[in-house]
């Protein structure tokens, strides 16, 4: 559709004869030699086209004052879909290279409803929010230097990094600075899960969740959590009262009933798990393990029809989404068939 | 004395008293095995090579040893010369060759009494015919098994699916790979590894399907792979291949380790038909219903109940994978009820089952290695040559890791890939042979002799396939009954001991061995000594 217009306004451009600056201006605009652009199409007659291209070759050109109200004009009224992404995208990027951020976030929301998968305006979204949270850390940074919170998203940043020993160094820094702040255990015993693959770092973890339910006992997956820790460890009937206790807390916490269920069914109490793991699904519809876990569960109890349409279920679940294994790549190497 | 302090070794639960050394030096095998860059690798073809082989080509009653090369080397057989020491005669036995070999199985396809073997390739496969041990010859094409395009080809495992006395050949295929089309590292999502540029895939490469050849009892095989219904999974990234009647119905069951997809295990149906059912019999995914990178697998009766279970190595931040057959070929994921879900930081390939001190209860070795080299540069814990893991079967169900305390052996750190087992100098304890990428291969071997008695039987089929592969075994003693069955393939692309082996702890009798042959014949041998090998032939 979008070349289509292009064409179509190129083709009519074209019409209008070789020498007609608007044509060239909008050629060189293509091209991206804004200079000519520029010069051209301010000796080109008015009209929509040449308010367009001169605003976008402002924008271009860094000139976004005088850009900006041409373009959210455009961008506001412009029936051609192709020239108000341009204008959109144009006045996006002004606001953003001023800072304003605030005026640029309406920009941007829109440009994402009317053109949801354009990689451009995905593009500038990803750069606003990028940017704005990168002004708020610094600020941050200067203006509280010292407080826990500078190093408790120091250690979500290197957490994003992969940069587990010095995640869990900051959340250890921001637990000094301030011990009865919650999460920061709950973090660092998942960094340090994360950080190494020996045994010994489980009961590490298990120290900080701990940690973390002595500040907050209320917290449902601080104790599922030690459950975990405890089940890897040998310790299945320990494990359980904290599976219980999460999901006393947390009556929905669906990996808490799912864990519970996994006990039920090791102990041959089908009735009790199927139970759960119903309601698991009935929370979580989509959740894959949930399907697969209730499969094997009346499978075991005896009722293969109910097994097989958990199966179909978590069977379309399974499916890759569209596009990431195309035809062509299947075929690929297979003999040309035969006539 | 001497026999109540074998009396304290074996029951010292958790803790046996062993040491495996690494002899391969010692033993001759001084080669090393080349298999694509070792600093870094460009493609995924690089990271999946290769198998190894205990096989008796000569039928003199030892194992020999056969390795697989990716290409700059070529695959190698050493002869067992019978005192610890083995002797090259690649060039001899005609089985020089060069490419991107990958697996290695055995078998007696013609049934002329002498163990064949066959080769898989990133290319074409070949089937070597055993000249009654006086060399191999080259019968693909007269065999009717040349490849009609280039294949990935991987895991490999003669097998009698229709139990006619001819062994049929399953051949899995991991994916669709050459080199002008495969994206270098760091050019697509599926190329990166912890913010690293590595080799792309298998995720973002094409899948591709297995394959079936039936035996046609004349020397040729004929592809069965549609009518059979092998080809009909086409999503999965097939590896390693475990052969065995996993729902005791007297056919031939086929489990195929897939990486980054859901494992397969096709059930033979008795009408020349398989069916994927691993996902409802539960050894597809983890406990999560979440698919692993599955490399090599390996089937035992662990626990004594007289049912295979199956054991899969998986990836680095996964589980190792154990699943308890829980009767007629259902199973539940008893990783961590056995206590094997501690190691997550090793890439696992090689892989079986054996029983190292003799117990009567079957131990597991697992040799690993990540796939990429660049790892290393990371600094975590995650390396690319990695130590082995043992671990000790409690005979309660139970595993405890032992690497630590296992000796050397099993700590020196290699890109290990495929792993066989078996006894090369018929004393009772069982060896391994792993082949490491780029390196000799390790001959690990316990420095000392294991307390218990041992049984290495040896079966000749009859009406049933010669190899008596399929045939499966029960042995009574000391008051414990265990099961195994004779198998082609296994463990990563790898070929174990054909003979079975049993550790019989005090038993100085065995009151009773029970097998069920492939032709349907049910034998029964009674009151038979130990420590020794014992050959029976199908009555």
């Amino acid at each position: 559709m979008r070349v289509i217009s292009a064409v179509l306004l190129l083709a009519a451009v074209a019409a209008l004869g070789q020498e007609n600056p608007l044509q060239q201006g909008i050629a060189a605009f293509h091209r991206g030699d804004y200079g000519s652009a520029l010069t051209s199409l301010e000796k080109a007659p008015d009209g929509a086209a040449r308010r367009v291209f001169l605003a976008l070759t402002r924008a271009a050109m860094g000139q976004c004052d005088a850009a900006q109200p041409e373009l959210a004009e455009q961008f506001d009224k412009n029936t051609d879909s192709d020239l108000r992404r341009l204008a959109g995208l144009a006045l996006a990027q002004c606001r953003l290279a001023a800072g304003r951020y605030d005026e640029a976030l309406p920009v941007v929301t829109r440009l994402k409803a009317l053109y949801p998968a354009d990689a451009d305006v995905l593009y500038q979204a990803a750069r606003l929010h990028m940017k704005a949270w990168n002004d708020t850390l610094f600020e941050m940074f200067q203006k509280v230097p010292g407080s826990y919170r500078v190093n408790q998203v120091s250690a979500e940043i290197f957490e994003i990094q992969e940069r587990y020993p010095e995640a869990a160094a900051e959340y250890r820094k921001a637990i000094a600075k301030n011990p009865a702040a919650l999460n920061l255990h709950f973090r660092l015993g998942r960094v340090l899960l994360l950080e190494s693959h020996a045994p010994e770092s489980l009961a590490l973890a298990r120290r900080e969740f701990e940690a973390e339910l002595a500040l907050n006992p209320g917290d449902a997956v601080a104790e599922y959590e030690v459950g975990q820790i405890l089940l890897t460890s040998q310790q299945p009937a320990e494990a359980m009262k904290h599976f219980e206790r999460a999901a006393a807390l947390s009556p929905d916490f669906p990996e808490a009933l799912e864990a519970i269920a996994k006990a039920r069914m090791d102990a041959k109490q089908y009735a009790e798990a199927i139970a759960l793991l119903e309601r698991v699904v009935r929370l979580e519809p989509t959740s894959e393990p949930a399907h697969y876990s209730l499969m094997l569960a009346y499978r075991n109890a005896g009722r293969p029809a109910d097994a097989a349409r958990e199966q179909a279920a978590l069977d379309k679940l399974r499916q890759a989404p569209e596009g990431e294994f195309t035809d062509f790549l299947k075929r690929l190497g297979e003999k040309a068939p035969k006539p | 004395m001497i026999r109540w302090l074998a009396i304290a070794a074996l029951c010292s639960v958790g803790a046996p008293l062993v040491d495996f050394h690494n002899v391969a030096r010692e033993a001759g095998l001084t080669d090393s095995f080349p298999n694509g860059g070792a600093q870094s690798k460009q493609y995924i073809l690089e990271t999946t090579g290769s198998g190894a082989a205990f096989l008796d080509y000569d039928n003199d009653g030892l194992l020999d040893i056969f390795l697989v090369s990716g290409p700059g080397g070529s695959n190698r057989l050493y002869h067992n010369l019978g005192n610890g020491k083995f002797a090259d005669v690649t060039k001899q036995m005609g089985l020089e060759h060069t490419g991107w070999g990958q697996g290695v199985c055995a078998g007696d396809y013609d049934n002329d009494g002498y163990t064949d073997l066959f080769v898989t390739y990133w290319g074409g496969n070949v089937l070597y015919r055993n000249l009654a041990g006086h060399g191999f010859e080259d019968v693909t094409a007269k065999a009717h098994l040349q490849q009609d395009r280039v294949r990935y080809n991987t895991g490999c495992a003669f097998l009698d699916y229709n139990n006619d006395g001819h062994l049929d050949l399953f051949v899995a295929n991991y994916l669709k790979f050459d080199f002008a089309s495969t994206p270098k590292p760091g050019e697509n999502a599926y190329c990166w590894y912890r913010g690293l540029p590595v080799a792309c895939g298998p995720r973002g490469l094409p899948f591709d399907r297995n394959i079936l050849y039936r035996n046609n009892g004349d020397g040729t095989f004929t592809d069965v792979s549609e009518a059979s219904g092998i080809a009909r999974p086409s999503r999965n990234y097939a590896l390693g291949v475990l052969t065995g009647d996993f729902n005791g119905d007297g056919l031939t069951d086929i489990y195929v380790a897939c990486d980054q997809t859901p494992s397969i295990l096709y059930i033979n149906r008795g009408d020349g038909t398989f069916a994927d059912e691993a996902v409802m019999r539960g050894t597809a995914f983890d406990d999560s219903g979440k698919a692993l990178s599955g490399m090599g697998a390996t089937a035992a009766d662990y626990d004594g109940d007289g049912w295979p279970d199956i054991f899969r190595s998986n990836f680095s931040d996964e589980r190792e994978t154990l699943y308890h057959n829980r009767g007629k070929g259902e199973f539940d994921d008893a990783t961590l009820a056995a206590g094997m879900a501690l190691n997550t930081r090793f890439v696992g390939w090689g892989c079986g089952f054996f029983d190292f001190d003799n117990d009567g209860w079957k131990d597991l070795l697992l040799v690993n290695g990540h796939v990429f080299p660049e790892v290393d540069r990371l600094g975590i814990d995650v390396r690319y040559r990695d130590r082995a893991v043992l671990y000790h079967n409690t005979g309660k169900g139970k595993f405890v890791d032992i690497s630590e305390s296992a000796g050397p052996g099993i700590l020196e750190r290699h890109a290990a890939r495929g792993a066989a087992f078996g006894d090369y100098d018929n004393d009772g304890a069982m060896e391994v042979l792993v082949n490491n990428q780029n390196e000799p291969p390790s001959l690990l071997k316990q420095s000392g002799k294991p307390a218990g008695n041992w049984v290495l039987l040896k079966l000749v089929g009859v009406k049933s396939n010669r190899s008596a592969i399929g045939a499966r075994v029960r042995v009574a003693a000391g008051g414990l009954v265990q099961s195994d069955e004779v198998r082609s393939g296994g463990s990563y692309l790898s070929q174990n001991d054909l003979r079975l082996h049993f550790g019989l702890g005090l038993a100085r009798r065995i009151e009773r061995i029970e097998i069920d042959w492939p032709s349907g014949v049910h034998q029964v041998e009674k009151d038979l000594s130990v420590n020794r090998v014992i050959t029976i032939r199908e009555r």
